[in-house]
């Protein structure tokens, strides 16, 4: 065998060009994919968004963001450019879950793409983006509009003492309950008793283990006084409230006040479980009302606010969806021109009317038109004013990961309360002192 | 290229010029392959190899630094990758044997010849054709408790099981993932081994009953060693996906209950806690895994292609 | 190889190569009852899961809740509003022209590149089927970001051969490794005497393998396209437009009424519909994978 002779010199001749016209190109692309090397921009540096720029804007923003589900985006978008007149505004969708949105906003945000003007953010990503220096600093526009703006929603856009986003429509869980079946709840501990009554009066909730269980976790410790973060950013939710809320959620699967199904339960499952006519109360947020009016439990089903913890206030979660404007943006006037329409009390109105959506603007809930659409706007309303941020930390995917699977370990029987709070203070510091 | 007669035996090469004209139709013909992979797929490959050596802050933007191996060094010893490990290889182990099984014994089906048999292999890979996430949301609400079309069933007919929350128990989750990848991707198997079959003639079977062997030992002794390189094939196939499940575990579980799997690892990793050196370096320690596993089989089962990889110059 | 299966070409074999009558492989159509309740214990299971999908798309609103085996009030209002959707069409047909031009070309290279592994005379096999291979091995999600960057530099971002191009590339090692096998399984002898007639290997490829080769092909061609159709990640990752996106990506894209809403009926609706060409691909094909190859092309 001739395993020395080598092959025609033609071909090694044709395998070493293709060899290193390839290199070349795949070269050319490497460097090109690691993009330019501008020098390290946090949120220290970022740019700062003019409030009065918005009077004299012109051209064309682009909003994007999630999937626009309700059509409140592209609404408004609409309705912007028709009072405006100067500006026209788009709405694009690039993502079609919020953890897709998340991924598709990133990647354009890294790569310094001036695509879109401003992006849709939900609130848990504000300190993220901030931090990178991805986003205008609004703290001047956020201090012009302060009055029309519910400060708890505002606190969703803040980190490190400054404002990086407007609210543009806020979100906090409700209580939606049996009326028939079971008393309005006053207190958790109320809740849960009357929940294990009967097997027909269970509750429902979002128990599996995803960002959703975090936010029900919360909405529990905060009432109870309990903290992940103090005010110093130190962690402490290695407490006794928050071993009193993991033994009571615990304690609630183990006697019948919430069913094991539970544990798979994320937003929509649990609505049409609570649907079936099965369960006493459901957590969930506002856009369950509307479809609860379509089933026959549209006449027997009531609203209330979230209960407090016995001896501590109510408290919440604050959901919703901030405007941030991009510091690659080409139009950084349009955006705030934008910002400026959604936030007016007029907006707002329509953002409760013809959306559904709950609103940033205090009065737009005592409004006549609105209380029409939604008759639960007084508790909802009494929700989010008593609603707290999820903790400000760039990290906040980690942290909220540490919570939700030490949670849910403990929900399904395979922690310990005491080995839970340990490891989820333990995940916490590790996210903190990340690199 | 000029035409070349070539000598009927093809034994040791007498000629090297035969050989050069070969070896460059043969480059001729693997080149446009080639190069597509190497043109779209060697640029991102090497970036995320670059990527997985450094580390890259989330607090600090456009901060890195350079950690060589600190990262899959982490992952090595920690118990999460550990466990998603196990879990992962658990997972595999299950569903493609179930696959391989099952296949065959659907590849012997459709390639009967009996009326109707269109309908039928059109039906068997209808599963393969749902797209895996839509395929996930329809097994979660079969197994759904007290409404799911499974959990039903198992409690009217009085069986153990209507009752238990499927995909929030251990064990019985990972029992959902694995039968919802077992009826989606049989019939890939299915569709590999039947292409196998073709290839064992007639008189083959003929021989063999006219030697006086039963069915059962038909299949045992000549069927299956003649299957072998489409068993490999369809095995290799399988478990390289199998090892990277993702969309079936995601949507069920979202790796709760024992049923985290190494690309999960990676995806936190990498999109949602956007450490994106560490999840580069998961996702290289996933693919290390199944390329070990991978050349494993081509090793030790055999078939087609490990008759190519041995294949002298 | 069993010595069962060496069989002795004739010399009109180069004549003859072209497709012989599918002959019966396994008895005739008696079929032990057994077999049936197989038959049907088979088809139960392929089709229960999809029965249900079917059951969800003709269901609305409140009935989604209820678990009912058969929709109360059945009715076809998911199907209308998919078709309504200018954007589903759309995507239908970015899917079509995807998923054709990638299998054909795949089938093409693939065909070329394991005739060449299969048959020819190579350096570095080994070498070359393990870097084929690593490229489907390697996870699509650690290449999803570079890819994303490179691709809007280059100006692919958001175009039909935008998403051709990197799905080819991952399908072609599922196309080499089936096609390097099926050819491998093709009796030499039968190329031989058509080197006896004088032909190059290139033409024995062309005349005498590939004929002979169709149900590998057409398996392969069936499991690149339905690979192709279903692809997520990569289509999600490098579309933004509904110009360029395929139909997993738009019916990832239908809206409920908010954001936690998952609209099962019409997301059923649409998966349901998109099986039809992927029905018909393989009524089409699915004659071929069971050629007979050998059939009649082998005496004594």
């Amino acid at each position: 065998m001739d395993l020395n002779r080598p092959a025609s010199p033609l071909q090694n001749k044709a395998a070493k060009r293709t060899t290193l016209a390839a290199t070349a190109i795949a070269a050319a692309l490497l460097l090109s994919a690691c993009g330019g090397g501008a020098a390290p921009q946090g949120a220290e540096q970022a740019a700062a968004a003019d409030p009065a720029s918005g009077a004299n804007a012109s051209g064309a923003v682009n909003i994007c963001g999630v999937k626009d589900a309700s059509g409140i985006y592209k609404g408004t978008a609409e309705a912007f450019t028709k009072a405006n007149g100067k500006v026209t505004a788009k709405y694009t969708e690039i993502g079609a879950t919020t953890d897709e949105a998340r991924t598709q906003i990133v990647q354009r945000l890294e790569g310094k793409s001036t695509e879109c003007d401003l992006f849709v953010t939900d609130v848990i990503w504000t300190s993220e983006f901030a931090s990178q220096g991805w986003l205008l600093d609004q703290t001047k526009l956020v201090e012009a509009n302060k009055d029309r703006l519910i400060p708890s929603t505002v606190e969703t856009t803040k980190y490190q003492d400054k404002y990086w986003g407007s609210p543009f429509f806020t979100n906090a869980g409700l209580i939606y309950y049996q009326k028939d079946k079971v008393a309005k709840p006053e207190s958790w501990q109320q809740l849960y008793a009357e929940a294990a009554k009967a097997p027909g009066n269970g509750y429902v909730y979002q128990g599996k283990q995803y960002e959703g269980l975090t936010v029900n976790f919360l909405e529990m410790l905060y009432s109870a006084g309990g903290e992940v973060l103090n005010d110093q950013g130190e962690v402490t939710i290695d407490s006794k409230e928050t071993r009193d809320v993991l033994n009571f959620m615990s304690d609630g699967l183990k006697n019948g006040s919430a069913d094991r199904a539970v544990l798979t339960y994320n937003e929509d499952p649990a609505r049409l479980a609570y649907e079936s006519g099965d369960f006493g109360y459901q957590r969930n947020w506002p856009h369950v009302y509307r479809l609860l009016n379509a089933t026959p439990l549209a006449s027997s089903f009531a609203v209330a606010p979230l209960p407090a913890w016995e001896g501590g206030k109510a408290s919440g979660v604050l959901g919703g969806w901030n405007l941030a404007i991009s510091a690659h943006s080409t139009n950084q006037a349009g955006a705030v021109a934008f910002i400026d329409f959604a936030t007016t009390p007029d907006w707002q109105k329509h953002v409760a009317m013809d959306y559904s959506q709950a609103p940033v603007n205090e009065a737009a809930y005592s409004d006549a038109a609105v209380l029409e659409k939604m008759p639960f706007a007084t508790e909802l309303l009494a929700s989010v004013k008593g609603a707290k941020p999820r903790p400000i930390s760039p990290v906040y995917p980690q942290i909220s990961q540490a919570i939700y699977k030490n949670v849910y370990a403990v929900l399904s029987g395979t922690a310990s309360t005491e080995e839970a709070v340990k490891k989820m203070a333990d995940e916490i510091t590790t996210a903190k002192a990340s690199f | 290229m000029a035409l070349k007669t070539i000598p009927p035996s093809r034994g040791p090469a007498k000629t090297s010029g035969r050989d050069r004209a070969e070896r460059k139709l043969a480059f001729r013909m693997t080149a446009p392959s080639l190069v597509i992979m190497a043109l779209v797929a060697a640029v991102p490959i090497g970036y995320a190899i670059w990527l997985s050596l450094n580390q890259y802050s989330v607090r600090t933007a456009g901060l890195s630094r350079f950690v060589g191996l600190e990262n899959y060094i982490n992952a090595l010893a920690s118990r999460e990758w550990w466990a998603a490990f196990g879990q992962t290889f658990l997972f595999a182990g299950l569903s493609v044997s179930l696959e391989l099984v099952l296949g065959t014994a659907m590849a012997l089906l459709l390639n009967l010849a009996f009326k109707g048999r269109a309908v039928l292999r059109t039906v068997v890979l209808l599963p393969y054709a749902i797209i895996t996430v839509v395929s996930a949301i329809t097994w979660q609400t079969m197994f759904q408790p007290n409404m799911g079309l499974v959990t039903n069933v198992l409690s009217a007919l009085g069986l153990p099981g209507g009752d238990v929350v499927w995909l929030g128990e251990h064990g019985y989750a990972m029992a959902v993932i694995v039968m919802a990848d077992v009826w989606k991707t049989t019939p890939f198997a299915a569709l590999i081994i039947l292409a196998g079959l073709q290839v064992i003639s007639a008189e083959t079977y003929e021989a063999a009953e006219l030697d006086g062997a039963s069915k059962w030992q038909t299949f045992v002794n000549i069927t299956l060693p003649l299957l072998r390189p489409a068993i490999v094939l369809a095995a290799i196939f399988r478990t390289m996906d199998a090892l990277r499940v993702f969309d079936l575990p995601f949507v069920l579980t979202r790796g709760a209950n024992g049923t985290e799997s190494m690309s999960m690892l990676a995806y936190t990793q990498l999109r949602e806690n956007r450490l994106v050196g560490e999840g580069s370096a998961l996702s290289i320690l996933t693919f290390l895994t199944v390329m070990v596993v991978s050349v494993i089989y081509v090793r030790f089962a055999g078939g087609n292609i490990r008759d190519v990889a041995k294949e002298e110059q | 190889m069993s010595t069962l299966t060496a069989e002795r070409p004739t010399p009109e074999l180069a004549t003859r190569a072209k497709a012989p009558k599918r002959r019966r492989l396994r008895g005739e159509a008696k079929l032990h009852p057994m077999v049936w309740v197989f038959v049907v214990a088979v088809m139960g299971f392929s089709l229960i899961p999809f029965y249900w999908l079917v059951n969800t798309s003709l269901k609305k609103g409140a009935s989604l809740s209820q678990g009912e085996l058969f929709p109360s009030q059945p009715t076809l209002e998911n199907y209308l509003v998919v078709f309504q959707n200018p954007e589903f069409l759309l995507a239908l047909r970015n899917s079509v022209i995807i998923a054709v031009v990638t299998t054909t070309v795949a089938l093409v290279f693939a065909s070329f590149a394991a005739y060449a592994l299969a048959r020819l005379k190579m350096r570095r096999k080994a070498m070359i089927l393990t870097l084929i291979l690593s490229v489907t091995t390697f996870p699509a999600i650690a290449i999803a970001a570079p890819m994303f960057s490179i691709w809007r530099e280059i100006g692919l971002y958001d175009t039909l051969l935008g998403l051709i191009i990197p799905k080819l590339t991952f399908a072609l090692p599922l196309a080499i490794y089936t096609l390097t096998s099926f050819f491998k399984e093709i009796p030499r002898e039968l190329e031989e005497s058509a080197y006896m007639d004088g032909a190059t290997p290139f033409t024995a490829f062309r005349k005498v393998i590939l004929p002979l080769a169709v149900p590998g092909l057409a398996t392969t061609a069936i499991l690149v396209f339905i690979s192709v159709w279903n692809e997520f990640l990569l289509a999600v990752t490098l579309t933004t437009s509904p110009e360029a996106r395929p139909v997993p990506v738009a019916i990832a894209f239908f809206s409920g009424t908010s954001e936690f809403d998952q609209p099962l009926g019409t997301i059923s609706a649409a998966s349901v519909i998109i099986t039809v060409p992927l029905v018909i691909l393989v009524l089409l094909c699915q004659k071929r994978i069971v050629s007979g190859m050998t059939a009649g092309a082998v005496k004594g």
